[in-house]
């Protein structure tokens, strides 16, 4: 072999190399994490989002909206799709309409969106009015709502006035756990009246004035369902305010401390936990799955809850739904 | 006749408010001029080196798209800014915008709902949605501008209670919800572009309607000038003619310059002042029909957390809080500032939340360099002949 033999060779190997390892970098995705606000449980899921990415060697980009609303979730998401690099879209709509329009401009864009937690349309990516999506992976909102109206039932030996304290309307997650509760109360329950649902559009400090508000309107309020983190929070709150912590029963959807420790002294008798961890694990595998020619994913995942109780709130089993956010 | 002669004086006020100037001076007044272009500058300088360092080469700020989307994004905080200009100006403030965009977007979705759907076209159907939304807010506007005007209550009262106003009854309007079952056509308008240009191979450039890519070439797809884009250059053009073309600006500086000379000059104040909160809270209309064209919904809620950063973008602009001072091309550069922040943040992927602590910190920067111009230039209140 002479010496020019073997430079050549050294060179096409070298080519090789480089053009596989070229390959290497391009096959691998790039995953944008755009949640709905800055709040426990979708810190929670942004864990999810990180260890899936960290196992499968993927990077992610993740911009969380400091607060929640179509006008703000917007620009960041359109800054997203103008870096020109993002492969896949994990993001919680922060209305199921008017994120469509925006949404439909990252598809357009060449992006391929999974929604979490709260779904575009109807929710049914087969057959309803919005297809784009791969997935909505998140809570089956409506059984929630029966659950925790169950739960909340129990709690008030099946008769007296509950009242639902709510973040915004039109958002698909809310909405549909209010309309479990409302069934379940109208269908299993005579002898309860739900007297009224209002919205705190997101703000805690709302919730807990709304909830004192009706404490005082209902003098024999006998329950209060809160069907997110500041919903359950603020409605616990004004019910230890008013001093009927134990007298009122909160039942708390998103199992944050502040819930636990309520749970614990008896105002929340309660808590539905989500899988906010479950949610974002798996959007970040359906990406990977997608990428890599999977052409049978569902179009909808329901992550199922744990119900956590006095009872069992000690139960690692349960325990382990507790959202935990790092410090 | 009154008029002229109040004319003539007015626009004397502001021709030439800094007289007599030191070369320190001078380069003061520049600085104050200028200062938020070249902040403005810099921070695209940043953005263009930092992005593509922070992303291992692979995102670039300066794209089509990201120019577009940059346009796209300064929108509401403009529009909602527009008004304001006029108003702080003329010395006044105006705290309802944003929930007079809100209100705008229901009554434009539920007008362009209902036309459609007793037969419309889908073009006349928006243009109804567009005189709802500016017919509505404008009757706020008048609200407000008649109490300040004539019941002499002041204006951080007045469109502070009438914020609330407005907010209850665009909430009670949409029946607590989005308002929705508007014709799809509508997402066309809110979203798509005039031109749209394919980079590399197989591209070319388009005109008004998209391309029918798919694949990859859908990522070299950019649109290029969206309608609302277009719609908003319109307005922001006609807002720089009428402020710094017409008496109705002229008498809007004077009135900010000084109450008592506007008055004394023959300048009919109660009447300009409403038309003032009427012009501001149009603009909001406008802001309000546009994010329902955008979100093919109409939203008791949208506009609600606009309201600081539109009145930020006019501070930074260089529109002087005590009135009497500022230019329209200033707000833009204000509205440029807050999206050029928000977008290259996110693209070098800091947390969004980076942008308060400098929108705010620009804020006060503003207002320093405002005062400091007083302070070495002097006030040209103070200059006023008696």
């Amino acid at each position: 072999m002479s010496k020019r033999q073997v430079f050549l060779g050294l060179i096409s190997a070298a080519v090789l190399v480089a053009s596989s390892y070229a390959a290497i970098a391009q096959d691998k995705i790039k995953i944008g994490f755009l949640p709905g606000v800055v709040d426990p449980f979708y810190q929670v899921m942004e864990i999810g989002v990180e260890a899936a990415a960290k196992e499968l060697g993927l990077d992610v980009v993740i911009q969380v909206p400091p607060t929640w609303g179509v006008e703000i979730q917007t620009p960041i998401l359109d800054a997203m799709i103008a870096r020109g690099d993002l492969d896949y879209l994990i993001t919680a709509p922060t209305d199921k309409d008017q994120m469509i329009g925006p949404l439909q401009v990252a598809v357009d864009a060449g992006i391929k969106v999974i929604t979490v937690d709260t779904f575009l349309g109807d929710g049914d990516y087969v057959s309803g009015p919005v297809k784009f999506p791969i997935s909505y992976i998140g809570s089956d909102n409506v059984e929630g709502g029966r659950i925790s109206a169950r739960g909340l039932a129990k709690a008030i030996n099946g008769k007296g006035r509950v009242y639902i304290n709510s973040t915004n309307p039109n958002v698909s997650s809310v909405e549909g756990r209010a309309v479990g509760f409302n069934e379940v109360m109208d269908n299993e329950y005579p002898d309860i009246e739900v007297v009224g649902l209002d919205f705190n559009l997101d703000d805690m400090n709302t919730a807990v004035q709304q909830t004192a508000a009706v404490l005082q309107r209902e003098a024999d309020l006998a329950g209060v369902f809160g069907t997110n983190v500041f919903s359950a929070q603020g409605a616990g709150t004004a019910v230890v305010n008013a001093g009927l912590g134990g007298q009122v029963q909160v039942v708390a959807y998103d199992a944050t401390q502040f819930a636990i420790e309520q749970l614990r002294e008896g105002v929340v008798s309660l808590v539905l936990a989500q899988k906010p961890f479950d949610m974002g694990y798996m959007a970040v595998q359906f990406a990977a799955a997608d990428a890599a020619g999977v052409t049978s994913l569902p179009r909808r995942v329901e992550t199922g809850f744990a119900i956590i109780n006095a009872d069992n709130v000690d139960d690692p089993a349960y325990a382990r739904f507790i959202y935990q956010v790092p410090n | 006749m009154a008029n002229r002669a109040s004319e003539t004086k007015a626009a004397t006020v502001t021709a030439d408010p800094y007289p007599a100037q030191t070369p320190a001076q001078r380069f003061v007044l520049v600085l104050s001029r200028v200062w938020a272009w070249v902040f403005l500058a810099l921070l695209i300088i940043i953005f263009v080196i930092a992005v593509p360092i922070s992303s291992g080469g692979s995102v670039n700020f300066v794209t089509l798209r990201n120019s577009q989307n940059i346009l796209v994004a300064i929108i509401p905080v403009l529009l909602l800014g527009l008004g304001q200009t006029f108003v702080i100006i003329g010395a006044g403030i105006d705290l309802s915008v944003g929930w007079v965009m809100s209100f705008a977007s229901v009554l434009s979705a539920l007008a362009i709902r209902a036309a459609f759907n007793s037969g419309v076209p889908l073009f006349f159907s928006a243009v109804a949605g567009l005189l709802a939304a500016v017919a509505g807010a404008s009757i706020v506007g008048l609200f407000n501008g008649v109490i300040i005007a004539k019941l002499k209550v002041p204006a951080f009262i007045v469109t502070l209670g009438s914020s609330f106003i407005v907010r209850g009854i665009a909430l009670l309007m949409s029946e607590n919800t989005t308002v929705i079952g508007l014709p799809r056509g509508i997402r066309s308008y809110g979203n798509d572009s005039l031109m749209y240009f394919i980079r590399g191979e197989g591209g070319g450039l388009y005109f008004i309607t998209r391309p029918e890519v798919s694949g990859e070439m859908l990522r070299r797809t950019d649109g290029i000038l969206p309608y609302p884009v277009l719609l908003t250059a319109f307005v922001v053009a006609i807002a720089v003619f009428v402020l710094h073309k017409t008496q109705f600006g002229r008498h809007t500086f004077a009135i900010g310059g000084g109450l008592e000379a506007a008055l004394r000059t023959g300048i009919p104040v109660p009447r300009h002042i409403i038309k003032l909160y009427v012009l501001s809270a149009s603009t909001a209309g406008i802001a309000g029909f546009l994010s329902t064209l955008r979100f093919t919904a109409g939203s008791a809620v949208i506009g609600d957390p606009l309201l600081l950063s539109s009145i930020a973008a006019v501070i930074i602009g260089g529109v002087s809080l005590f009135g009497g001072a500022g230019t329209v091309m200033g707000t833009v550069i204000g509205a440029l500032i807050i999206a050029v922040l928000t977008t290259g943040l996110v693209m070098l992927n800091v947390a969004a939340f980076w942008q308060f602590i400098v929108v705010g910190a620009v804020v006060i920067i503003a207002v320093l360099i405002d005062q400091s111009r007083d302070l070495i230039v002097g006030h040209y209140k103070s200059e006023q002949p008696p």
